[in-house]
């Protein structure tokens, strides 16, 4: 594959050789700029099947020793150092009638998945093994029911939001077993009306994101409605279809707005304490975003789903 | 001059201007004694100054262009994955990623794959082939190769600054396009075509050549079929023959045959009874399926028509309402078949054929499928039949005929153009179709669908999840549908996105519907498209939907996939609406259509009316007499308006106080003729009508004058399919058996994709036509012929056709190599061989690209005007540094045109820089040294003038010292004091060049200094001779002058002489 020097090189690597070597070293000693805007500190991902690439990434969660595992609609699971590097990955076991769209990490280091389309909860080790597999459908709940996103108590129970018509959130034993049903019935009026993500906090109360109804609805391990706060709207302390909720290391909350394309920052009795991002497809804009989680360091991961990517704030 | 043409980054455009410099070596000569008076250096520079603008000039005039050559490489990989080469596709991927391993980092792969259609799969990009084995996308459609698609999108897709090279991989089985009028143009675009070839042999295949038949017979003749069924190997098996659909029973020893290897041709003989068209389907079963390696060619098909009398064809939802129609027709010898909308089926276009014309009786759209809609609209206007509309709730509008192909060819448009008053229809849509594949693209296209069907006096809205920002919008805001064509522009532009919950859309339609613009809609309809995962509404909103009358339509789409369909079934089913599971795309037009026509309902105008006779000229009212005949009254009419044609005749009314609604109009559109009675429904609206004693003759005769005339011309005809195209033979002989020549025979051939294709005949002989039909896709091909004679009679019409029943690309048993090697020819290509190791693929042997840009007025701007001023500094400027800095400035100029051609960097422009300033400050020195020798010089000379000043000095003090002792002595002598003056008196008046010779210290070196800084700082003529210490300047001066003035004067003298001369 033998191939012939070409003219232009040899004048441009003549001339500069003979003129500028002493001046190149001077040049090239520049620093890169510490952040990108907004306070985004790195972005990862991009549109694709490969390694490291998401099809419309849909949740994310990080694990105490800092990874992450993020699952987009090819039905994958793809783990990532804090820094963003793929680590491994892995399909779930169907995908034809569709994607799951929640996932934890449970205190014992578990990947616990929710299978939305199977009516299942599917539990991994972090390499991806399949350890154990429950359905939400055979015991206790309507067999239509789509569960949104699984998290796991300090004793071990299993909480699953369901929607589809019987919206709620169900309590599940250690081994699959269904205990209890739990935010059925109207709450201030209305019932839930999909659920799309809890997380406990250090109370271990549960924070649920009513995502239909636009608003955040704190319960008791039991069932009791402790807290009911937000609305539609754009101004802070409202929501645009809440996706996702985390609860940040300060033990305070953070929503992430699929309408509304933003992250908000609210106290435990609803008070906004910041807003972040707006819709767009620039670092630091969000599209139609599905998730958030903290992770190492106090990071922020987003997925902004829509474009296809991780953005990692430092708040 | 070639190898230097390569190595410079110029081309001219008109080189015959170069020989413009011949001229240097005169300009040289002549300029010569006009530089005489500068000094080598200056002059040397001058004439080369002088020569370049000599050259730039002519390079201007030449056209200079700039050239950049490149001779990076792309290569695009044309992979074949039609069906005769599925099987070798691993092989192909593997050949793709071998060659283009380790490629020089410069050079792009790009990748395009194909069979009947070409798509690009990896762009030319540089660093090799991304996609891994096995990760390229199905490809549709692998019933035909069509290399010559690959090869029009390969050399589209080539960026133009560098090499190209396509890289053919096929068995060279090419059934669609012009291959080799590809290969031609890629070899006009310099593109050589490396091949690649596929090799295989089927060698246990068995195909159905032809199945052959008479195109045309009489009712009840034997027609001969003659099945030709080839074989590699000996093989044994069974004919199984189908006539119009239906099972032939075969004697076994004609069914059982063994087959010879080659043609094997077997006859057998059927009788054809009805007139119409009679299709034959035979194939081929083997006993041995191993003897066979694909099953899709087994089969062989053709048709015969047999001529009879005209048929007419009545469909109806409901036979019991047409019973009295059909038998009010029937008494009156029309010949009519009966049809239900549940028979239609595979009902096509030649199954039409078999009826002059065609009845539609209260049918729904949604009753014929979309082509079999666009099929009745060519059977109209293409094969010139007939074809009558009858009223009733579901006809016209309400029927949802509106934007129909039907529509087209009817004399009434189904919508009501007028100002009339009438009940309007609102349907709001519901979109929620982005988890499904191509889901949103089938989204938009059933909401417009919906616009087309329903009446511009409706709303209609669009709603659907936008993204951003992200929430719930009226995408197309609740309107009337008046301007279809912005309505449907809206919906183009909808961005489409994943809807979280039907409540808010369902609610906001609900709003629109009850408080928003289509509040004073008689009829409101929602439909829902949807895979059915968004949250369900409460049940609060459903109760509201119920109270209002707002029926709510859901249809799950998924293609099989998930679909939450319980959701959408409750909400139909608790507003009064309908659910529908649609299992792929193609069920969804006629769905919509249905659901659309919901709201078109007050177009039927439920009451009775006493019809009126306006044109008692019109043909088909021929023998009703409107002042005895009074027309019946009828029950109710769907309400339509005539299309604003002078063809269009609206012989029967129905006037009201605000306007006329056409009951009965007919019309010839194109070949064929339509009518519309917008009544019927006999039972109900036309009793009375049905009772009417000339009810059947009007009929009747409506009928009868919508028939196609088939006036069959007394041809032979003869068709075949060979490859990709057809051949239609006709033999013109009149009774008596003469040949018919210069005739005119007209046709369009409709082939399965309902596309009217006209075709030419084409005289080949003594009453001898031949035309020739594209053939690219398997099923039908219909041709209705049109004899004209040559004085431009009609002498009738033929009825012929061609069937291919499987793609050429299923008969391939070995590759076309011959083919392959003819493009490796056409192109300068190379042969390859499949382990790619050995193929270099990526060689550079090929010319390097060449961008030109003109660059004559860069160079005139840049280069000349700069130069021309160089050219004055060189012989003007005095000054060495002012002619330094020119120079410097010329040099700069020229270093950052040569760096603009090459593209450097800021280091390179920096670099230019520099140079230039070295060769400005190397000129300089010339000037600064002399000038740095002068002063250091000088202060030397002065320090010594001193020394020799203060020795003077003190000589001068000791002299005046004695004198004035020598005049002490002399005053003692005389008695007398004189003055200074006195005292200086004896050494008389000092001349001023004495006087300055006084400091003189007589060093004849000290005035050389004096001569190189006038040199430097002064000189305009830096040439001349130093002046001799012993000649005075005054005379020097007087001698120059006079030698100048002499010289002047003679040359006045010459040109007095020359003018005289001259005069």
């Amino acid at each position: 594959m033998h191939r012939r020097p070409s003219i232009n090189t040899n004048w441009r690597r003549a001339l500069q050789g003979l003129l500028l070597s002493g001046l190149a070293g001077a040049l090239t000693a520049c620093e890169q700029p510490p952040l990108t805007p907004n306070g985004v500190i790195a972005v990862f991902g991009g549109v694709g099947l490969g390694p490291g690439a998401f099809s419309y990434p849909r949740a994310v969660t990080a694990e105490p020793a800092g990874s992450l595992f993020v699952v987009d609609k090819s039905g994958r699971i793809q783990r990532f150092s804090p820094q963003g590097e793929f680590e491994t990955g892995w399909t779930m076991p169907q995908t034809k009638q569709g994607k799951p769209v929640g996932l934890s990490v449970a205190p014992d280091g578990r990947i616990f998945v929710a299978d939305t389309h199977y009516h299942r909860v599917i539990v991994f080790d972090r390499d991806g093994i399949q350890l154990d597999a429950f359905a939400t459908k055979e015991s206790g709940s309507k067999e239509t029911q789509l569960p949104t996103d699984v998290d796991v108590d300090d004793d071990g129970f299993i909480y699953v939001s369901e929607y589809q018509g019987d919206d709620r959130i169900t309590k599940w034993s250690p081994d699959g077993q269904f205990v209890a049903a739990l935010g059925e019935g109207p709450i201030e009026g209305v019932p839930l009306r999909r659920p799309a993500a809890i997380d406990f906090d250090r109370q271990q109360t549960l924070w649920v994101a009513d995502a239909c109804n636009h608003r955040i609805v704190r319960l008791s391990r039991e069932g009791e409605i402790l807290a009911v706060f937000g609305g539609f709207g754009d101004e802070p302390g409202h929501f645009r279809y809440p996706y996702d909720i985390t609860v940040t290391p300060q033990d305070t909350i953070m929503v992430c707005e699929y309408g509304g394309n933003r992250l908000q920052w609210l106290s435990k009795d609803g008070r906004s304490l910041r807003v972040w991002g707006d819709a767009g497809r620039a670092t630091g804009q969000l599209f139609a975003p599905w998730g958030a989680t903290y992770g190492q360091n106090g990071d922020v991961y987003v997925v902004d789903s829509l474009n296809s990517r991780i953005q990692v704030i430092r708040p | 001059m070639s190898l230097l043409a390569l190595a410079l980054p110029f081309s001219f455009d008109r080189p015959m201007w170069l020989w413009l410099g011949l001229l240097i070596p005169l300009l040289i000569l002549a300029s010569l004694r006009s530089l005489a008076g500068l000094e080598f250096m200056r002059r040397t520079m001058a004439l080369f100054i002088r020569s370049m603008l000599v050259l730039l000039v002519a390079c201007c005039l030449a056209r200079v262009e700039h050239v950049q050559r490149n001779d990076d490489l792309t290569v695009i990989y044309l992979m074949d994955r039609s069906h005769s080469v599925q099987e070798l596709q691993n092989r192909q991927e593997a050949f793709v990623h071998q060659a283009s391993d380790n490629i020089p980092d410069e050079d792009r792969v790009g990748l395009i794959d194909f069979a009947r259609d070409a798509f690009l799969q990896q762009l030319p990009t540089r660093g090799g082939y991304y996609i891994s084995p096995g990760r390229l996308p199905a490809m549709p459609n692998t019933d035909r190769t069509n290399v010559a698609a690959g090869m029009r999108l390969a050399m589209a897709m080539f960026p133009h600054d560098t090499a190209k090279r396509i890289v053919l991989m096929s068995d060279g089985n090419d059934n669609m396009g012009d291959l080799l009028a590809e290969a031609r143009r890629a070899r006009a675009d310099g593109i050589p075509v490396d091949v690649v070839p596929l090799d295989y042999q089927h060698r246990n295949e068995i195909y159905f050549d032809r199945l052959i038949a008479p195109t045309h017979a009489e009712p009840g003749e034997q027609v001969a079929i003659r099945m030709v069924i080839n074989s590699q190997r000996p093989a044994s098996g069974t004919i199984i023959l189908q006539h119009n659909g239906r099972l032939v029973a075969i004697p076994d020893r004609q069914a059982r045959v063994e087959l010879r290897p080659g043609d094997n041709t077997f006859y057998m003989k059927l009788s054809v009874d009805d007139p119409g068209s009679h299709v034959f389907e035979a194939t081929f079963r083997p006993d041995d399926e191993s003897m066979d390696a694909t099953a899709r060619n087994n089969t062989g098909s053709t048709f015969t028509f047999v001529a009879g009398t005209s048929h007419a064809l009545l469909i109806t939802a409901d036979p019991d309402f047409d019973a009295a129609f059909v038998d009010a027709l029937r008494s009156e010898n029309v010949k009519v078949a009966v049809k239900t909308t549940d028979q239609l089926g595979e009902f096509g276009l030649l199954q039409m054929m078999n009826y002059a014309t065609i009845i539609l009786s209260n049918v729904p759209a949604a009753a014929l499928t979309d082509k079999q809609q666009e099929e009745l609209a060519l059977y109209v206007k293409d094969m010139g039949s007939g074809l009558i509309m009858l009223g009733g709730d579901e006809g016209y509008g309400a029927g949802g005929w509106i934007g129909s192909p039907v529509e087209e060819v009817m004399p009434v448009s189904f919508e009501i153009k007028h100002k009339r008053v009438i009940p309007r229809g609102a349907l709001a849509l519901i979109i929620h179709s982005c988890e499904i594949a191509r889901g949103n693209f089938w989204g938009k296209e059933m909401a417009k669908k919906s616009v087309d069907t329903i009446s511009s006096q409706d709303y209609i809205g669009v709603l659907a999840y936008s993204w951003s920002p992200g929430g719930e919008n009226w995408e197309v805001p609740l309107d009337l549908n008046t301007n279809k064509a912005a309505v449907k522009n809206k919906i183009d532009k909808m961005q489409i996105g994943d809807m979280p919950d039907f409540g808010t859309t369902m609610q906001m339609a609900y709003r629109g519907l009850v408080s928003g613009k289509g509040r004073d809609a008689a009829q409101k309809h929602v439909i829902i498209l949807s895979d059915g995962d968004a949250s369900p509404p409460l049940p609060r909103l459903i109760s509201q939907y119920k109270k209002a009358k707002i029926t709510v339509s859901t249809i799950a789409i998924g293609w099989g996939g998930h679909v939450m369909a319980s959701t959408m079934q409750s909400i139909s089913r608790a507003t009064g609406g309908k659910f529908y599971q649609a299992r792929n795309p193609r069920q969804l037009p006629q769905i919509f259509t249905k659901e659309s026509k919901v709201v078109r309902r007050p177009l039927i105008v439920d009451e009775p009316f006493q019809p009126q006779l306006l044109h008692s000229y019109s043909e088909i009212l021929a023998g009703i007499d409107p002042t005895s005949d009074a027309l019946p009254p009828l029950g109710g009419m769907i309400m339509t308006s005539p299309k604003q044609n002078p063809n269009v005749i609206v012989p029967i009314i129905r006037a009201t106080d605000d306007g006329e609604d056409p009951v009965l109009a007919h019309w010839q559109y194109e070949l064929g003729k339509t009518v519309a009675f917008t009544s019927g429904y006999w039972p109900v609206w036309g009793r009375q009508w049905t009772q009417w004693p000339k009810f059947a003759k009007l009929w009747a005769q409506i009928v009868r004058w919508t028939m196609r005339q088939d006036a069959p011309a007394n041809f032979d005809t003869y068709t075949k399919i060979d490859g990709n195209s057809g051949r239609i033979v006709i033999d013109a002989l009149d009774k008596d058996a003469s040949y018919l020549n210069l005739l005119q025979l007209r046709t369009s051939v409709i082939g399965p994709d309902n596309q009217p294709v006209p075709v030419e005949f084409i005289q080949t002989g003594p009453g001898h036509y031949e035309a020739q039909v594209p053939i690219d896709k398997a099923g039908q091909y219909l041709a209705n012929v049109r004899a004209i004679d040559a004085s431009g009679r009609s002498m009738g019409t033929l009825r012929t056709g061609l069937s291919a029943p499987f793609s050429p690309e299923y008969r391939d048993l070995m590759p076309n190599e011959a083919l392959l090697r003819q493009v490796v020819d056409e192109t300068d290509g190379r042969w390859l061989d499949m382990p790619a190791k050995d193929a270099d693929v990526f060689s550079h042997d090929l010319p390097p690209t060449e961008a030109r840009r003109p660059a004559w007025e860069w160079v005139l701007a840049w280069l000349l005007l700069p130069m021309f001023l160089l050219d004055v500094a060189v012989r003007r400027l005095a000054s060495w540094l002012a002619f330094s800095i020119a120079v410097e400035l010329v040099v700069l100029v020229f270093l950052l045109i040569g760096l603009d051609i090459i593209h450097t960097n800021i280091l390179g422009v920096f670099g230019a820089f520099l140079l230039a300033e070295l060769i400005g400050w190397m000129i300089r020195f010339r000037y600064i040294g002399p000038l740095f020798d002068y002063m250091t010089h000088t202060v030397t000379a002065l320090g010594r003038a001193g020394e020799r000043s203060t020795a003077s000095l003190d000589k001068l003090k000791s002299k005046k010292d004695e004198v004035r002792s020598d005049l002490d002595g002399e005053k003692d002598r005389t008695g007398k004091v004189s003055t200074g003056e006195e005292t200086l008196d004896p050494l008389g008046p000092i001349p001023l060049a004495n006087a300055k010779q006084r400091f003189d210290v007589g060093d004849a070196k000290a005035s050389k200094p004096s001569a190189d800084l006038a040199d430097a700082l002064g000189g305009a003529a830096p040439n001349r001779p130093p002046a001799k210490p012993d000649r005075p300047p005054a005379q020097e001066d007087q001698g120059d002058d006079q030698e100048t003035t002499s010289r002047l004067l003679r040359a006045k003298r010459r040109a007095k002489r020359k003018e005289d001369n001259g005069s």
